[in-house]
């Protein structure tokens, strides 16, 4: 069963649910908020994919047709989130293979001579964090990939309030979605999700890529936006990005436990991760 | 009503045994798996299952389609535990099953000299998740931990492991196994003779059969990114398949989103039976049911509704996550 909103409080906060077949969502403060969460993708839908990002390899699990929007009624901006743009992203990066630990077994093992070696990011790695764009009209649709040009992020100072964040205002809609994952084939787990909850002052959100390779490290990148409602016609959000990153010897040296068991929610652990990369920017 | 009917009966509505009936169980399973062979010999019919990986509820639904054990034999192809809610009553209830459906002694006496087939009967072979170290991180050791106060059922269930057979060949000419081929095996006879009463190998002809996956961008052998596992392409199989005179290989172990899939040219088919894996993924389920005359069937099948699967689900309170 899926999390509810209280009526009351929507009502107070002046705000909608969308309604009307399968969509789900809010309507509030100039806003609209909604998500969408769908099967993993088809084979056949599969075979497409690796043909427009060219590619003999996605993850196990794409959720191509979930995804997360937020519409900025009046000035039109669009911050959404898909599996497909963070793909892009994964093979732009292409990061090189990251060994398991039998690996090093497996050089002295006996192999066929006429052997491949495939070299792509099988941990799909990606430096996505969030789509942009400007749509006019709902209707004729202006989307532009991965990064729009037509609208900046720029650095500064400020960060998000995570004091404010902490209070406990009513929640008036929540939802969390997965955008694709892979378990490295029980080497251990690589997923994107994006989280978002919307209360009376401002939405909140939380793009997370998680990585565990067992036994040889993990990488935790996070970017959060926050927008606080206001009333004019441009809104102000916020985007902080943080990376994080370990290797099982790294945190074993700290005195920390190095088996996989110990790591199998990012929530807790992220602290003992080390910071790779922060940024702050404002839309 | 025997104890063992009992036990089936109390599984069959996912209510775990007490340990000591699991201890008792695990000893009599232990009794019939060790006489079997590496290639478990199979008659048709014979319905097929791939991965189940403790979706209790969504295995009714398998039996529900395929019809019950014994009246339908079946063959199931590893990855019973980990990842879903009810790895305990899965395995157990399987193992339960295999207890009631098998006669006491040995098989491949009755096979090969009294001739006698037993057409109820219910085979389970070993997958990459039927380990210790895998369970330990991927929720069957937790399950056990929560379920029973104490890691003994874990230690029974994947002592029982060690036991289970690597792969089956349905009358001559299917050869079943949960990951794939490997390059030290060129023979059904090579994989005769692993001692397989142990933990998987992280290396090794064991570790390929339960790992091992096809891939589309290689003909030959192809070695895995991560530097350790192999990937086979189609000419492997078609020469695999030639020299030990079968028609096609049927494993399990990666997710299809349509339950089934064939590669290369028919020579290799994956049948997934885990519908709605990991209760998000939106996947149908596939079996695959052989006729006395090796037709094929596949049935697809969908994930039990959510009213039938016992706990109530409820009301997750807001998350105020930072």
């Amino acid at each position: 069963m899926e999390w509810q909103s209280d009526e009351k409080e929507l009502k107070a906060a002046g705000a909608e649910l969308l309604g009307g077949g399968r969509r789900v969502g809010i309507r509030l403060r100039g806003w609209e908020i909604e998500s969408c969460k769908r099967s993993i993708l088809s084979s056949s839908l599969v075979q497409q994919w690796e043909e427009k990002l060219q590619t003999s390899h996605l993850p196990e699990m794409v959720f191509g047709e979930s995804s997360l929007v937020l519409r900025h009624l009046n000035s039109g901006i669009k911050i959404y989130f898909n599996a497909f743009d963070a793909l892009c992203g994964w093979k732009q990066e292409a990061l090189p293979p990251v060994e398991v630990p039998a690996a090093a077994k497996w050089k002295f093992r006996n192999k066929p001579t006429d052997q491949v070696i495939l070299d792509y990011d099988y941990t799909f790695t990606t430096p996505y964090c969030g789509s942009t764009g400007i749509e006019i009209n709902p209707e004729t649709e202006r989307r532009s990939p991965y990064e729009s040009s037509c609208l900046n992020w720029e650095d500064c100072q400020e960060q998000i309030d995570m004091v404010a964040l902490a209070a406990k205002e009513p929640i008036l809609f929540y939802d969390e979605i997965v955008l694709y994952e892979d378990e490295l084939a029980d080497n251990g787990i690589s997923l994107l999700t994006v989280k978002v909850r919307v209360m009376p002052s401002g939405w909140f959100l939380l793009l997370r890529f998680w990585l565990r390779v067992d036994g040889v490290l993990m990488r935790l990148r996070d970017t959060r936006m926050h927008c606080i409602f206001g009333e004019g016609t441009k809104p102000i959000v916020l985007r902080e990005s943080c990376w994080r990153e370990a290797t099982f010897l790294a945190l074993s040296s700290k005195g920390y436990p190095k088996d996989s068991a110990a790591y199998s929610d990012p929530g807790i652990i992220s602290e003992r991760l080390p910071i790779v990369r922060r940024l702050t920017q404002k839309l | 009503m025997s104890d063992l009917d009992r036990q089936i009966e109390q599984l069959k509505r996912c209510e775990p045994l007490k340990e000591s009936e699991v201890k008792a169980l695990c000893l009599k399973a232990m009794e019939i798996l060790v006489e079997e062979s590496n290639v478990q010999r199979v008659d048709a019919p014979v319905t097929i299952c791939g991965d189940i990986h403790g979706q209790f509820y969504d295995m009714k639904e398998l039996f529900k389609v395929g019809g019950d054990c014994p009246k339908t034999n079946y063959l199931f192809l590893g990855d019973f535990v980990d990842r879903g809610y009810y790895s305990v009553e899965t395995f157990l209830l399987l193992l339960a099953l295999k207890t009631t459906c098998m006669p006491t002694i040995g098989t491949h006496l009755i096979d090969s000299v009294l001739q006698v087939r037993y057409p109820d009967r219910i085979t389970l072979i070993r997958g990459n998740h039927e380990s210790r170290q895998i369970t330990q991180v991927y929720g069957f050791y937790d399950e056990c931990l929560r379920k029973y106060g104490s890691a003994n059922v874990w230690r029974y269930c994947t002592d029982i492991f060690d036991y289970l057979s690597l792969s089956a060949l349905i009358e001559n000419k299917i050869f079943s196994v949960h990951g794939g081929l490997s390059p030290a095996i060129s023979t059904l006879d090579q994989i005769r003779i692993i001692d397989r009463k142990q933990e998987v190998p992280h290396d090794g002809a064991m570790c390929d059969l339960l790992w091992s996956d096809p891939e589309d961008v290689v003909d030959g052998w192809g070695l895995s990114p991560r530097g350790a596992g192999f990937l086979f392409g189609g000419s492997v199989v078609t020469t695999f398949n030639h020299t030990n005179d079968i028609d096609y290989i049927c494993r399990a172990h990666q997710l299809v989103m349509e339950g089934y899939k064939w590669m290369f040219n028919n020579q290799i088919v994956t049948v997934w039976s885990a519908p709605n894996y990991c209760y998000r993924c939106g996947n149908v389920a596939a079996i695959l049911e052989l006729d006395e005359n090796l037709e094929r069937k596949f049935r697809v099948f969908d994930a039990a509704p959510q009213e039938t699967r016992g706990a109530p689900a409820k009301k997750p309170p807001p998350d105020y996550f930072l």
